[in-house]
């Protein structure tokens, strides 16, 4: 697309778009709509993933930010510390190098094993939504409390949902 | 007519946003393999630097924190004393290089991620030492970047010696981009130049900037995870990890300033805008920069004589395509790029050994030779 903009050197294109402006006004709000979508839908995203969050805490009743909304909030800042760089913003991977944490089914039904992989990492194939991965995570350092955030922000966000907080406990547990 | 084109102009305007373009980009061709690609030293998680003794045994470093002699066929472990050593996120132990001159006096210089030092978390630290029997000893701390923080990304680093017996490091810029990679004064994001016993050579570009970092060589870099000299010209050669769509490669001059965060090519993760910016003057431009960017890991000049065909082009493992380029050269200007070991894996390290073929460092394989047939 940028390639039309080639034969116009900067202050020719704003005469032209001034000149058009007045002539063709519904023009301009058909693009302008063009760009407003284009750059909101990373917003949309992420306003629709807090409204799943959102739902989660007003089932608690309470005004508090509940421990799970805090461990979330927290997880999230691990996540793009450690995570967002290999599984991307979208948590949807690179297919064929980084599994999909979104709609993943093994986070679903791997939980101690998922746990495992973030506290000590991960080596070796896995099978994630039928396709196989054989890459290293490599061990984050990341300490019990991180990684408890980390998995309750991943397992409350872009679609997953979780039945159980991960609790710093539940972490110590899964051992070496 | 007219109106038809400028529209398109309002259109495409508008609609560009958080779109990257390059233009007349060199595409990569597919491989054509003429060569073969056997695996060198095997089980190795996350290999990173590799470096040769004179005798032609092979140094590697793994991330998490072994030290790897491969002498004979065989894999040994050296016993080593890096107590502070910080694994978190992408730090751990990293890069490995045997001084030029190490039959005269066995030094051995590595980097990796160390928590000396105050507060919390860690920052990259170069160390020499020497090897004595399976033991690694004589451990002198050469440089230590400050301060510590408990970020797990951009530690950098890459470790490499040119003709003059200068000592070069990167550091990355520890994530912290809003504070380091543009103020002299602080460390990350900055490649460093030393003596080879660590002391800061007097024409160092920053050595009468009053507080500043003087080892410092040149700054606004990002995360260097490669870094090669230039086997005719001399100069210091290296890529960095950009934001989506911006990795770069440098050639690296004295005190100039590599534009990170200020112009990049790149997004954030998101797809959000970081600058509008490309050049300004005052600032280095890549000589050239991938989109979409390959997540580049080690960097070497092809040398020698056992692949003619490539002989001066450079080679760049990519992290993210799980393959070697091959980026054809002519001079300075990026003519062609090709596909080398296509799907061997995320490739961390490439360097020619002395044997003249090609060691790439292969995450969760090891070490994979390339030989022609």
């Amino acid at each position: 697309m940028v390639i039309f903009i080639l034969p116009w050197k900067e202050k020719e294109l704003k005469e032209l778009l001034l000149i058009n402006m007045k002539n063709h006004i519904h023009l301009l709000s058909f693009t302008l709509f063009f760009f407003v979508s284009c750059t909101s839908l990373e917003k949309k995203k992420v306003a629709e993933n807090s409204t799943k969050n959102s739902i989660v805490i007003s089932d608690n009743h309470s005004k508090e930010k509940t421990e799970l909304q805090k461990s979330i909030m927290r997880g999230k800042n691990v996540y793009s510390g450690f995570c967002m760089q290999c599984h991307l913003p979208d948590g949807k991977g690179v297919p064929g190098n980084f599994p999909p944490l979104a709609g993943s089914d093994w986070l679903t039904d791997k939980r101690s094993e998922s746990i495992y992989a973030v506290k000590f990492g991960q080596t070796g194939e896995i099978i994630v939504n039928g396709v196989k991965y054989n890459n290293v995570m490599a061990p984050m350092g990341l300490n019990d409390e991180e990684v408890a955030d980390v998995m309750n922000y991943i397992m409350n966000s872009w679609g997953n949902t979780q039945d159980q907080m991960v609790t710093v406990d539940e972490v110590k547990d899964v051992k070496k | 007519m007219r109106y038809f084109l400028s529209y398109l102009v309002l259109l495409t305007f508008f609609t560009s946003c958080a779109q990257q373009v390059k233009l007349d980009d060199i595409p990569i061709q597919e491989e054509v393999r003429n060569y073969s690609i056997k695996t060198f030293v095997s089980g190795i998680s996350i290999p990173w630097g590799m470096a040769w003794l004179p005798d032609g045994s092979m140094l590697i470093t793994e991330k998490s924190s072994d030290l790897i002699h491969f002498i004979n066929g065989e894999k040994l472990n050296i016993t080593t004393t890096f107590h502070d050593l910080y694994i978190r996120g992408q730090g751990g132990l990293l890069d490995i290089e045997v001084h030029p001159n190490y039959l005269e006096n066995g030094w051995i210089y590595i980097s990796y991620a160390s928590n000396e030092g105050e507060g919390d978390g860690g920052n990259t630290k170069l160390i020499r030492a020497k090897l004595e029997g399976n033991t690694l000893t004589q451990v002198e701390t050469l440089y230590k970047a400050t301060p510590n923080t408990t970020s797990g990304i951009h530690f950098g680093s890459r470790i490499v010696f040119d003709k003059d017996g200068y000592v070069y490091l990167t550091i990355g810029d520890r994530g912290n981009n809003e504070e380091n990679p543009q103020d002299i004064h602080r460390d990350g994001g900055k490649v460093y130049r030393l003596h080879e016993d660590g002391s800061i050579p007097k024409d160092n570009p920053f050595i009468s900037v009053a507080g500043a970092k003087t080892a410092l060589f040149s700054y606004g870099h990002r995360n260097l995870q490669g870094m090669t000299i230039h086997p005719s010209t001399g100069k210091i050669w290296t890529h960095e990890h950009g934001p989506k769509g911006g990795d770069e490669i440098n050639i690296l001059k004295k005190g100039a300033n590599y534009g990170w965060p200020e112009i990049t090519y790149g997004l954030n993760y998101d797809g959000t805008v970081i600058t509008e910016e490309t050049e300004r003057k005052g600032m280095e431009n890549p000589i050239y920069y991938w989109l979409p960017s390959i997540a580049p890991s080690g960097m070497a000049f092809v040398t020698g004589d056992k692949f003619p065909d490539w002989k001066g082009d450079l080679l760049v493992g990519s992290l993210k395509f799980q393959y070697l380029e091959l980026v054809k050269l002519d001079g300075n200007k990026v003519i062609a790029r090709q596909k080398i070991a296509t799907d061997i894996g995320r490739v961390r390290n490439v360097k020619i050994g002395p044997d003249g073929y090609i060691y790439i460092a292969v995450e969760g394989k090891g070490i994979e030779r390339i030989t022609p047939n």
